[in-house]
């Protein structure tokens, strides 16, 4: 049953990326700083750090889907959030392994999953020519602010859904 | 175990590529229309867009009206001034139309490039990837909306439809037209023969468009009016789309290139207005004669 939840605040926080742009003030989102909201991939990890075992990979297969449901909404480029989402997810899950699952090792993967899957889905756009960005403009106007949002909303995130999610994780685990 | 338990991971890494590859490759051609699954999501996640959108949109609007409130004596003012111009410019407005479809009909030509049937919408989403200049409006295939129809605010032109739902659809934005989405459009110049061209980009850094391939014996003027001509054959013809900014020669020396700012404001859009020709377009006519034949 917790299972729902979560597919369903990923679906809520897919629907209010779009609406993030209308959030937040026009004179910061429509500056020369691209910030792209990754929400969605924000809450997976917060899932596959303190929800899944060694064992268990939910958040993996949640980021393929929700990955996808981003790309046919979105963006209309089929495959690419999918498959940058479940990789992410999969080696933040590997590394989480080896680190306290506290609030400080929790945002030093967050950061990591950010920058890794940004990097990710700009080669991959650059690959197809959606884009023609530079790296040194893309990693100043793009990368950095990008995380620094994220971060924000991680550090309002985090406080509201780490403990529910430690305690669906032992419901589950103790089933 | 451990052999096992990698290759199986290297075969989840090759799978993955391939289907990367595959679902890239298939998304990314020029389709005429989605598949149903896309449609069917998109319309899905359309409706809770608009349902949450409601509520954002009451806050946000709040908020600007405060804004604008402080300006308001202001601009009372200068739009008392203009309020007698219009006057006159209405009347004959009205008079010169009279005359024009009275002309048309004794020619027997009733329909023109300019004509067009709007389709009113409400943007509920914008895309949250910022490499991709993406909307979302609140009509589909279901209320006439089809590809390619240009999309206008009351300011002037800002995209065209890039897909459509049924319920739902894209809007591909002036700020993400490249090589492949050419606006052929006319410069109006004062007492003089319109200047033709074609729209091919947008300039990220300055946030102008381009327009490309305009003869060198045409002069053009900072702040001449930029129109769309409605001979691409997919777009009406007058649909107001910025003015000229700066004129440079381009790279060959054989044509110029002028930079042309929108007059629409491309990131504060709310409501929308689908623009579908009323004359048949390319496309249209030629389904039409394969239906004849």
């Amino acid at each position: 049953m917790k299972r729902y939840y979560i597919a369903l605040i990923c679906l809520l926080l897919l629907v209010m990326q779009g609406m993030a742009m209308s959030l937040l003030p026009s004179k910061l989102v429509y500056s020369n700083l691209l910030m792209t909201p990754h929400w969605v991939l924000l809450f997976l990890l917060i899932v596959a750090i303190f929800y899944d075992r060694d064992k268990t990979y939910f958040a993996v297969w949640y980021g393929m889907a929700f990955g996808l449901l981003l790309d046919i909404v979105y963006t209309g480029i089929l495959g690419v959030y999918m498959v940058t989402y479940a990789l992410v997810i999969y080696v933040i899950h590997g590394i989480n392994k080896t680190i306290h699952s506290n609030f400080i090792g929790a945002s030093l993967l967050v950061i990591l999953g950010i920058i890794l899957s940004d990097t990710l889905l700009y080669v991959i756009y650059s690959f197809v020519q959606i884009t023609s960005m530079p790296w040194g403009t893309y990693l100043i106007l793009r990368l950095l602010p990008t995380v620094a949002a994220n971060m924000i909303f991680f550090i309002i995130l985090y406080p509201v859904v780490k403990d529910r999610i430690t305690q669906w994780s032992e419901v589950i685990n103790n089933a | 175990m451990p052999s096992l338990f990698r290759r199986k991971r290297l075969m989840a890494v090759l799978i993955g590529f391939i289907v990367l590859v595959a679902l890239i490759g298939f998304s990314i051609r020029d389709r005429d229309s989605l598949t149903t699954p896309e449609k069917f999501f998109k319309d899905t996640v359309g409706w809770m867009q608009s349902i949450i959108h409601k509520p954002v949109s009451l806050v946000d609007n709040s908020v600007d009206n405060i804004q604008n409130m402080f300006e308001v004596y202001e601009q009372n003012q200068v739009l008392k001034a203009r309020l007698s111009e219009y006057k006159g410019v209405i009347k004959d407005n009205q008079r010169l139309k009279n005359d024009n479809a009275e002309l048309r009909k004794t020619m027997g030509k009733t329909e023109s490039l300019s004509d067009y049937s709007p389709i009113q919408a409400t943007v509920i989403a914008r895309s949250s990837d910022r490499w991709f200049e993406q909307m979302t409006i609140n009509r589909g295939e279901e209320h006439g909306v089809a590809k390619d129809m240009a999309v206008l605010t009351s300011e002037g032109m800002v995209g065209k439809i890039k897909s459509a739902g049924a319920f739902h659809s894209t809007v591909q934005l002036l700020s993400g037209f490249d090589r492949s989405n050419k606006i052929s459009s006319w410069v109006v110049r004062k007492d003089k023969n319109e200047a033709f061209g074609l729209i091919e980009g947008y300039d990220g850094e300055s946030g102008r468009l381009l327009l490309k391939g305009i003869k060198l014996d045409k002069e053009l003027k900072k702040g001449d009016t930029v129109i769309s001509s409605g001979l691409g054959g997919v777009f009406p013809s007058n649909l107001r789309i910025g003015t000229v900014e700066e004129v440079v020669n381009d790279q060959f020396g054989l044509t110029k290139t002028a930079y042309v700012k929108p007059f629409a404001d491309l990131f504060n859009i709310n409501h929308v207005i689908v623009v579908d020709r009323s004359v048949q377009t390319v496309e249209n006519e030629d389904q039409k004669e394969d239906g004849d034949s």
